[in-house]
């Protein structure tokens, strides 16, 4: 099996507010998927329904479970890391580790042991005495020793300085990530893991807006920086979507004619930060 | 090619210093280019070690796959063997290699615009090669 999980038609409503509408993706083995959507765009409802923590319509597998009738079954086989801190406040680290180790058949309490020892994190600490950053090295630490196949981040990383996440991504890497393993991540910070990423998925108002491989972005997307007339002609192709920088006009291109678009500016592929305000603003003009 | 030279040393850099990458250019070349350059500049000579595609990732924090794409790219032209279970190597005489293209591409890419300057500024090559500034600079004043 390549594919960890499948969502096909997958509907999330609550009363008459329609969170996830008809969503169909697929992630492979191997792969980081980013996920990026505004607030409100229904991508915790969504990592929700993965995760089986609350029911939906339509069809979603997960590791060949269906996450929320198989729930037990599932959590064997992956991680997670909220938003917001879930590790108790009141509980020593070495208890912390106690329970996993009681409660997790695929935990390495050595492992956890060893990256433990590489922070200031003590063992006779608790948690409401670490820092926030030291919370998420912690809650790292622990996921990183438990042989999950797939493992969610749900901004993981907010909240925490500069360095702190750029060592959460490498510790990531480092420690965690093979080609056995699969990411699924959403964060704000998009330009920090764009190049981490195999694949991203963009979803507003419920919907996927765009769900494709990084390496083929440059394939279907463009940036064009130009001005005066040229700026009008590119106009009359169509462009997703227009900004200004210094007085220039920066338009994003989806499959347009390449050789067209050259004589007429600078060409360059679009950050992922702004494909994707792009594409959010986009379909709402 | 060369214009990457300058930029090699963030290959050691601190591990919260970003390395700048060019937005035109996709990442797993200018991978490729950094190595190519630590090769011509003796940094990493015959028969060493490439740093791990695990670390590399980790440090840059890139995707494992397209640090794998850059040295892969190494391996196409000869420049690197894979060794099994063991990592990636530089090949005996890739710098020869590396010296050799890149003397070709001078000769046949850069030289004749040089020489199509020195003939239209009316310069006297063997007086530009007499060394030091101080014979550039007799010239420029002649």
């Amino acid at each position: 099996m390549t594919e960890l999980v499948t969502a096909s038609r997958v509907t999330k409503r609550f009363g008459s507010v329609t969170a996830v509408d008809n969503v169909s993706f697929s992630i492979e083995k191997g792969k980081i998927l980013g996920l990026f959507g505004p607030n409100g765009a229904g991508k915790t409802t969504l990592l929700k329904a993965v995760l089986g923590l609350t029911d939906c319509e339509g069809e979603l597998s997960v590791l060949g479970y269906d996450p929320f009738r198989q729930r037990k079954e599932l959590m064997r086989n992956i991680c997670f890391i909220a938003d917001v801190a879930v590790l108790p406040r009141w509980i020593r680290v070495s208890q912390l580790l106690d329970f996993v180790e009681s409660v997790h058949p695929n935990f390495s309490r050595s492992r956890a042991d060893e990256l433990l020892s590489r922070t200031k994190i003590l063992k006779t600490a608790k948690v409401r005495e670490l820092s926030k950053g030291m919370v998420t090295q912690l809650h790292l630490s622990i996921i990183t020793a438990i042989d999950a196949k797939l493992l969610i981040l749900d901004e993981p990383t907010l909240g925490l300085d500069i360095i702190f996440r750029k060592d959460f991504y490498a510790n990531l890497l480092a420690d965690y990530f093979d080609e056995e393993r699969t990411i699924l991540i959403t964060t704000h910070q998009v330009e920090e893991i764009e190049n981490i990423l195999t694949d991203i998925m963009f979803i507003n108002d419920g919907r996927i807006l765009l769900d494709t491989p990084m390496d083929s972005l440059s394939e279907h997307y463009l940036e064009l920086m130009t001005s005066g007339d040229d700026a009008a002609t590119a106009r009359g192709m169509r462009p997703l979507f227009e900004r200004e920088l210094f007085g220039k006009s920066v338009m994003t291109f989806e499959d347009a004619d390449r050789g067209r678009l050259e004589g007429l500016g600078e060409l360059r592929v679009p950050s992922v930060a702004d494909l994707f305000v792009a594409k959010v603003k986009g379909a709402t003009t | 090619m060369a214009a990457n030279n300058a930029d090699i040393t963030t290959w050691t850099d601190d591990a919260t210093m970003d390395p700048k990458w060019s937005d035109d250019i996709p990442i797993y070349r200018q991978l490729r280019d950094r190595v190519v350059a630590m090769i011509l500049e003796g940094v990493l000579g015959d028969g060493d070690a490439l740093p791990s595609v695990r670390n590399v990732a980790a440090e840059y924090r890139l995707n494992p796959l397209t640090v794998l794409k850059g040295y892969q790219e190494l391996v196409d032209e000869g420049l690197v063997e894979k060794k099994r279970g063991r990592g990636m190597f530089v090949n005996e005489g890739a710098r020869q290699q590396l010296l050799k293209d890149e003397r070709q591409r001078f000769i046949e890419k850069e030289w004749p615009k040089i020489r199509e300057t020195i003939d239209r500024l009316g310069l006297d090559a063997e007086e530009l090669l007499n060394d030091d500034d101080e014979g550039a600079r007799e010239i420029a004043n002649d």
